[in-house]
């Protein structure tokens, strides 16, 4: 309570304080929580999610505040060079608030999910924006670019998505032929139990290129976490993705499980098509870079040629 | 209740009568449809080449063994707790030996990285010996030994104090949080019979201590001075009980997890069937005990495959209307 008390006190001397004067009028960015009116060019971004921080350095800018990455702590390797002077800010579930109004950013990324009910508090330290799917790094992108004012280089951005996209589908097409969609599974396992998503970051990316669920995947909510080995047929499919964390435990799990004769019994263990991928790219950074990698590990699993000025813009 | 020999013995023929529905049930339910054929099969001539066989003998074999332990080992700590207490409330959870085991693997799995189940088996099971003393000798009232209220305000302090602590430490290491949520809500699957064979010979050992001393328990439902005229060594037997409690407890929660209830209902319900003699009590409550977190584990897998449910829930999902049913019919009797 105190701390509330406290912020409520820094949010208001903040408030209160002389704002820089722009000649120019406010750009009104619409988004999940409502609209958010921003002068100039914010310079000083702070983001709460690992998306938005992926986003942002995408978008060439490097926030002065970030929350800790999941893993791979304090941030993903893949974003560490991009970030080298930023703060810390705790984690995604509970940013430290204090340290975020000392900071004076001039706008806040948040999750609508994590971050809704401090959306007022973070309101009174800076505009804030909120995109309404985690999942969908297209319009975060487009959210963030915006509220930048970068516009043109969110553009340019989505357009060369946009391109590997298409060259991705043509080639994966002829590759396949008619085994094209073909239906892939995503799953992880973890210390004490394995999961099947059947939604996520990963699914978004791979629905845009074309790929397929298996039937019984496409159900609502994230997907669901086995502990029975009995319960593996669960998992088949055409094509199975798997990441999981570097750590011993894990490990264990999935050797237990991969070593059941009902693992082997899977038809993309029969036909050879399992493939390992990178946790933090397929699950963690949720943006635009993360969504690249993916694509880059996607043409190497599937041993597609890749046109040389097409790769990854960001890695 | 029960009362002339007959009526006992049929009773008890009719409770291991259930248990063996639940055994049945539990090796022939599940993701994977099994006939009674190929469980009979499975069980006298193996074939390693058939699904089915692999199945029932690598994944529900072991669940089947660790809830009957489990399920046993926590109804039969139960009652010894609430003889031992004079306290009809007492039982693992309440008495702080979940919360013990819980801080303790909370611990492990955060501070020491521990991670293989073999490891965790033993820091569940220091915690909970840990929380057990700590309890019992905070319930002694100087003097008078073991004062009831005293007990169960020690075991609901003790509790908080590591409930507390663990969720501090959980909230600083969200993601271990994760790896030991199953562990947290109770789970008899997927536990290899390796891990948790270590801890048996101690567990059978103090169950066998435990039936040998229904007469010495008898005898703990009267005053001390009584007692201690009929020539029974108070102390020593209650120290006796309580390290049998800590192993049997210690045991079944380190093996299952935080699975609450069992170990305060089971006892009521083989009470209000068989009445307080120990010697009918502590078989009949490890039966029934064994019976309900089969069929628990039975139901929980059933319900949303193939997902399952935690243990514990489905525990309290099922105890529950049969422990008040039981309540009230017992009343209208009396």
């Amino acid at each position: 309570m105190l701390r509330y008390v406290g912020l409520f006190l820094i949010a208001t001397c903040l408030a209160w304080a002389p704002t820089a004067s722009t000649a120019s009028s406010p750009t009104v960015v619409e988004h999940a929580l409502g609209s958010t009116a921003i002068h100039g060019n914010p310079a000083r971004v702070v983001s709460l999610y690992q998306g938005a921080t992926d986003t942002a350095v995408a978008l060439g800018i490097e926030p002065v505040g970030v929350v800790e990455s999941w893993t791979e702590k304090p941030m993903y390797r893949y974003l560490r060079q991009d970030l080298q002077e930023v703060t810390y800010l705790g984690l995604e579930t509970q940013p430290d608030l204090e340290r975020i109004a000392w900071l004076s950013p001039d706008l806040i990324v948040g999750a609508r999910n994590r971050h809704r009910t401090i959306y007022p508090l973070l309101e009174r330290i800076a505009p804030t924006v909120i995109p309404g799917n985690v999942y969908d790094f297209k319009a975060l992108l487009e959210l963030m670019a915006k509220a930048t004012g970068r516009v043109a280089r969110g553009d340019e951005l989505l357009a060369q998505w946009q391109a590997r996209v298409d060259d991705f589908r043509a080639r994966i097409r002829r590759k396949l032929g008619d085994q094209w969609p073909q239906e892939v599974a995503i799953l992880s396992f973890r210390a004490d139990h394995a999961r099947i998503y059947y939604a996520g970051f990963a699914r978004t990316v791979l629905d845009e290129l074309g790929f397929a669920a298996p039937a019984d995947h496409r159900k609502e909510g994230w997907g669901i976490k086995l502990t029975s080995q009995e319960s593996i047929p669960a998992m088949d499919a055409e094509a199975v993705f798997i990441f999981m964390e570097d750590d011993p435990a894990v490990r264990r799990t999935y050797e237990t499980w991969s070593s059941h004769p009902l693992w082997k019994n899977l038809q993309a263990v029969r036909q050879a098509d399992v493939y390992h991928v990178d946790p933090v790219t397929w699950n963690m950074g949720a943006g635009i870079i993360a969504a690249n990698r993916m694509l880059d590990e996607l043409y190497q699993h599937y041993n597609l040629e890749q046109p040389d000025h097409q790769e990854c813009p960001q890695c | 209740m029960l009362t002339s020999l007959l009526a006992r013995t049929s009773g008890t023929l009719i409770c291991l009568g259930l248990l063996l529905v639940a055994m049945v049930s539990s090796l022939a339910f599940g993701h994977i449809p099994v006939s009674l054929d190929m469980l009979v099969t499975s069980l006298l001539d193996y074939d390693s080449g058939s699904l089915e066989h692999l199945v029932i003998r690598t994944e529900r074999f072991s669940r089947t063994v660790t809830a009957m332990i489990v399920g046993a080992g926590l109804a039969i700590a139960g009652v010894l707790m609430q003889t031992l207490t004079r306290n009809p409330l007492a039982s693992p959870g309440i008495l702080g030996i979940n919360a013990g085991a819980m801080f303790f693997v909370v611990v492990g799995a955060t501070l020491f990285s521990l991670t293989s189940p073999s490891e965790l088996v033993w820091a569940a099971f220091t915690g909970a010996a840990t929380a057990a003393f700590l309890v019992y000798f905070l319930g002694q009232e100087a003097g008078r030994g073991i004062s009831p209220v005293r007990t169960v305000l020690a075991g609901v302090a003790v509790t908080a104090l590591f409930v507390s602590f663990a969720q501090g430490l959980l909230i600083l290491n969200q993601d271990r949080f994760e790896s030991i949520l199953f562990w947290l809500a109770g789970s008899v699957s997927g536990r290899e019979l390796d891990a948790i064979a270590p801890l048996l010979p101690g567990f059978f050992l103090a169950l066998l201590i435990a039936l040998l001393l229904s007469r010495q328990l008898n005898l703990l439902g009267l005053d001390d001075e009584v007692i201690r005229g009929l020539g029974l060594r108070v102390g020593q037997v209650r120290l006796l009980i309580g390290l049998v409690v800590i192993v049997l407890a210690g045991t079944s929660v380190a093996m299952a997890g935080l699975i609450g209830f069992v170990g305060l209902i089971v006892p009521h319900m083989a009470r209000g069937i068989f009445g307080t003699d120990h010697r009918w009590l502590l078989p009949l409550s490890a039966i029934l005990g064994a019976t309900l977190l089969l069929a628990a584990d039975t139901v929980a897998r059933l319900v949303i495959p193939p997902q399952e449910i935690p243990v514990g829930v489905m525990t309290a999902l099922l105890g529950t209307p049969l422990f008040l049913h039981l309540a009230r019919h017992v009343r209208k009797v009396s």
